[in-house]
């Protein structure tokens, strides 16, 4: 992408003002994106994104500059006001690269490239019908279909020279249920770290039906009543709820500066002994696996609580200096545009021994939420809140009826503590993540499980 | 290659490939951002990016592309993509305009701000960050602290014979500052853009951070009811910016708004008033044309509860039998045309926020809300999201709140606002775009939930 004498310049300028080391992130990407909606594709937009960002550190200092210049003057350019930061002389020179080669881990026999766009709007068609026809009650439908190719070469001061390709896939469904004034949404969003073929292989008419089944289902639904209940999370995308409580506050962003409620407590108990959480970029083909993070590092599998225990953390690069821990192949970022920090994968609670049906038989008063919307963190207090796309009360061990508008607020490290039972049944789903750098793909999971004590919010009012 | 030459080759090939009416859209952008944590450089990010979007009408359809380098390879990449692109979609078409009578002045470019230098800058956030930990002795830390400042410029050339070029530039601050009182954390925040680097005073703002932050603890539980509610300027800035949207004849059209059929018709109690105005000196979203090339001015959305207009591009406006209200919006140049607000706000009226909290005999205010992107519908109008505020009683705020939940609807708060402060500000909140400002509101009644 860039000539290997022209990154070694760069490396070198970088270094000029007393930098300790000095790395370049390249990226050509090309991606598109289409949308369908009432039948018809209403857009197309097909790009290509280029650019260079170029990172200095100095002990605990992190410098970024980055570029769409990429000429070798444009470069220099973009290094040298990095390297004004520091201000120092120089200390070292970059060492000569050692080709690393990327074996990739995730096959891909369709890019997307080479598929004609009519092939895609095809399925975003065959999705759009399942979807419209599942009710009379489905007003409107639309279908977003995305592919990329992320070509990316990353080399540093350390002498590392490494490229890697990323090609993913998604298509996402929204169905909106109406009846008079009333509307409700739903929603799924398959995607996978594959080509075209996983569109073509994928069980449409499971997740075009779902989104669908979803809105009509909330459309007939009461109000949520609010208040202090025991919620049985589903499994897949359930587990954004643990992402957001307690994954955001196991990045190194969060635990370097003790912003962390995590921070020092590695040994320590921190959740119930039926909570394990890992980290796996490496799960075949996932949504959110990699074959390097954005720092050239393979990705790997972090078991971050076991049985209950802190046992470690989301490194990058730069955070590994101020805690003193190596990197766990952690360091992300959305583009060139943003400096990598650590951040998730695909990140999930490990199976437990019960099944959906003897966690719902054992609850007597509560909420179930079948699928989850999203939600928010605030890493310093670890409060977070969610949406629930789709609930129902639990009444006498049995699903009730269907509620609308539940949230659920808590405090990450006290839920985690408060899970009570968790099921066998595993399952990922795919979802964008938004942090300092930048939005990710990243796969939440799950088994469905119980938290024994939740604030559920909803405009019915107390019970 | 240059921008001219560019779409020189661009356009001439574009003809050779039949293509009839060919746009380019040019953005470029220059940032500088930096973060301290204790007295050390945190992060220090410069960057200079520009890219292109390519429109063009082949087969009498519209096709869409971009891209971040400007090289033979690239034309090639426009023109296919766009070519395919032009045949696959089925909507009713775009046209690439030819320009409206007159543009106003832009005067979104403040001199004295691009003289401001990196040090200058850096000893901004020093002395604040000074101030942060002189003010308090609870303060552990900053979690956020970081300033930005950008200048970016916009053009649009096309076949049509229109060429247009804007440039605007700003600073942004921000800085949460923690504090810790026995085992409770809160966070404060400050945050800010502006094109006049002398109006920020960094006592006044580690003051307001520190203020805010220890303002919080000591959080009580209350009983879970509903509350009259005072929405402190900044959580109105941000519920309202979440479901503006809704005035977006785009969403309209597509069934997505409830507004649907509702201009002329009374959506709101008859003291709220809505504007929309790209005028605004310091406005972040400020412009002379939108992303078509149409002449923007400001605009009365909502007079006196009634909705006067829909916000329109081109191509919403046609299908109404309406003139375009230059709302044409594109995220970037990657971005597809859509509608969006400029600088969207709710009119202020006279009284101050301590009068409106003194009118309140039992409610809630709330000064902060997350989990807009996902708890609120703006379909349904229905929202439930996380709120931090405090306890008001017999007219003074008595305490503050654990965390809670406001839930209600869009569409019926409208109706339900009693009061307005003078007080308005333009929100941090960017879950919808458009730059969106609102005063502080007393709402007759929400549902809030208390952990």
């Amino acid at each position: 992408m860039l000539s290997k004498s022209v990154i070694e310049d760069v490396l070198n300028a970088a270094l000029e003002t007393g930098g300790d080391f000095s790395e370049v992130f390249v990226e050509d990407r090309y991606t598109n994106n289409l949308s369908l909606q009432g039948g018809k594709v209403d857009s197309s937009m097909s790009g290509r994104d280029f650019g260079v960002g170029i990172r200095i550190f100095k002990g605990l200092q992190s410098v970024y500059a980055y570029t769409t210049d990429s000429s070798r003057e444009g470069l220099l350019k973009a290094a040298r006001n990095a390297a004004h930061a520091i201000n120092g002389e120089r200390i070292i020179q970059p060492q000569a690269f050692v080709n690393q080669l990327v074996v990739s881990e995730h096959p891909i026999p369709l890019n997307p490239r080479e598929v004609e766009k009519i092939r895609k709007v095809n399925v975003m068609k065959k999705a759009y019908e399942i979807a419209k026809n599942y009710h009379s009650l489905i007003q409107q439908v639309t279908v977003r279909y995305m592919d990329e190719e992320q070509n990316v070469l990353i080399a540093n001061s350390e002498g590392k020279f490494v490229e890697d390709r990323r090609v993913r896939s998604r298509i996402a469904i929204q169905s909106i249920a109406a009846d008079g004034n009333r509307m409700q949404n739903g929603f799924y969003g398959p995607g996978a770290h594959s080509g075209f073929e996983f569109l073509e292989n994928l069980n449409l008419e499971h997740y075009a039906t779902e989104s669908s089944r979803i809105a009509v289902a909330m459309l007939g639904a009461d109000p949520c009543p609010s208040g202090k209940f025991p919620v049985i999370i589903d499994n897949e995308f359930g587990g954004v709820i643990f992402h957001e409580a307690c994954g955001h506050g196991l990045e190194a962003s969060a635990v370097a500066k003790n912003n962390s409620v995590f921070a020092n407590r590695i040994g320590e108990k921190v959740a119930s002994n039926l909570v394990t959480y890992i980290d796996d970029g490496t799960l075949q083909n996932e949504w959110g696996s990699i074959n390097i993070d954005d720092e050239g590092e393979k990705v790997g599998k972090n078991v971050l609580i076991e049985n209950g225990i802190l046992k470690g953390y989301l490194i990058d690069k730069f955070n590994s200096r101020r805690m003193e821990m190596p990197s766990t192949g952690s360091g992300r970022r959305q583009n060139y545009r943003f400096a990598p920090t650590s951040r998730m994968t695909n990140t999930f609670i490990a199976p437990g021994a019960s099944t959906r049906e003897e966690i719902i038989s054992n609850t007597e008063n509560g909420i179930f939420a079948r699928y989850m919307g999203g939600g928010q963190v605030n890493p310093t207090t670890g409060d977070y809140n969610f949406a629930v796309m789709e609930a129902y009360l639990v009444k006498n061990g049995k699903i009730d009826k269907p509620v609308r508008g539940a949230t659920l607020i808590g405090n990450g490290p006290k839920t985690l503590h408060l899970v009570d039972m968790v099921g066998n049944n595993l399952a990922h789903g795919a979802g964008m993540c938004g942090a300092s750098s930048g939005s990710l793909p990243v796969n939440v999971g799950q088994p469905t499980l119980r938290v024994s004590e939740m604030t559920v919010g909803g405009r019915k009012g107390e019970e | 290659m240059n921008l001219l030459e560019f779409k020189d080759l661009l356009f001439k090939a574009g003809q050779e490939h039949g293509f009839t009416d060919m746009e380019l859209a040019y953005e470029r952008e220059e940032k500088f951002g930096c973060e301290l944590y204790k007295g050390e450089i945190d992060s220090y990010d410069t960057s200079e990016v520009f890219g292109v979007a390519f429109r063009g009408v082949f087969n009498g359809k519209m096709g869409n592309s971009f891209s971040e380098k400007l090289d033979e390879e690239s034309i090639q990449f426009l023109l296919e993509n766009a070519k395919e692109n032009s045949q696959i979609v089925e909507e009713e078409n775009e046209e690439i305009f030819a320009g409206s009578e007159s543009y106003e002045e832009g005067t979104f470019y403040s001199e004295p701000l691009r003289e401001v230098s990196i040090p200058e800058k850096m000893n901004l956030l020093k002395e604040i960050e000074k101030y942060i930990y002189e003010y308090d002795e609870r303060v552990t830390g900053t979690d956020y602290f970081q300033l930005s400042s950008a200048e970016t410029e916009r053009a649009l050339l096309n076949s049509k014979g229109l060429s247009l070029q804007e440039k605007q530039n700003y600073l942004g601050l921000y800085v949460s500052v923690v504090v810790k009182q026995g085992d409770e954390i809160k966070n404060g925040a400050y945050s800010k853009f502006t094109k006049d680097f002398e109006s920020l005073n960094p006592q006044e703002i580690a003051k307001q951070a520190v203020e805010e932050a220890l303002s919080q603890l000591g959080a009580k539980s209350i009983d879970s009811k509903n509350y009259r509610v005072l929405l402190r300027h900044d959580a109105a800035g941000s519920l309202f910016n979440t479901f503006s949207p809704i005035f977006s004849a785009e969403r309209t059209q597509k069934g997505e708004s409830l507004l649907k059929d509702k201009v002329g018709e009374g959506i709101a109690v008859s003291t709220l008033t809505i504007v929309d105005d790209p005028t605004l000196k310091e406005g972040l979203l400020s412009r002379t044309f939108d992303s078509e090339g149409v002449a923007t001015s400001k605009r009365v959305v909502v007079e006196e509860g009634k909705l006067v207009t829909l916000l329109h591009n081109q191509k919403t406006a046609k299908k109404e039998g309406v003139q375009s209200t230059g709302h044409g919006y594109k995220a970037s140049y990657k971005g597809t045309l859509t509608v969006a607000p400029t600088n969207l706000f709710i009119q202020p009226s006279e009284k101050s926020f301590e009068e409106l909290v003194a009118s309140i005999e039992e409610g809630v205010l709330i000064t902060d809300l997350s989990g807009l992107h996902s708890g609120a519908n703006s379909v349904s109008g229905d929202f439930s999201v996380a709120a931090s505020g405090f306890y008001i009683k017999n007219g003074k705020i008595e305490t503050s709140v654990n965390q809670m939940t406001i839930a209600g609807n869009f569409f019926e708060l409208l109706n339900q606002v009693e009061d307005f402060g003078s007080d308005l500000e333009f929100a941090m909140s960017f879950v919808a775009p458009g730059y969106i400002g609102s005063p502080s509101l007393i709402i007759k009644e929400l549902a809030v939930t208390v952990e």
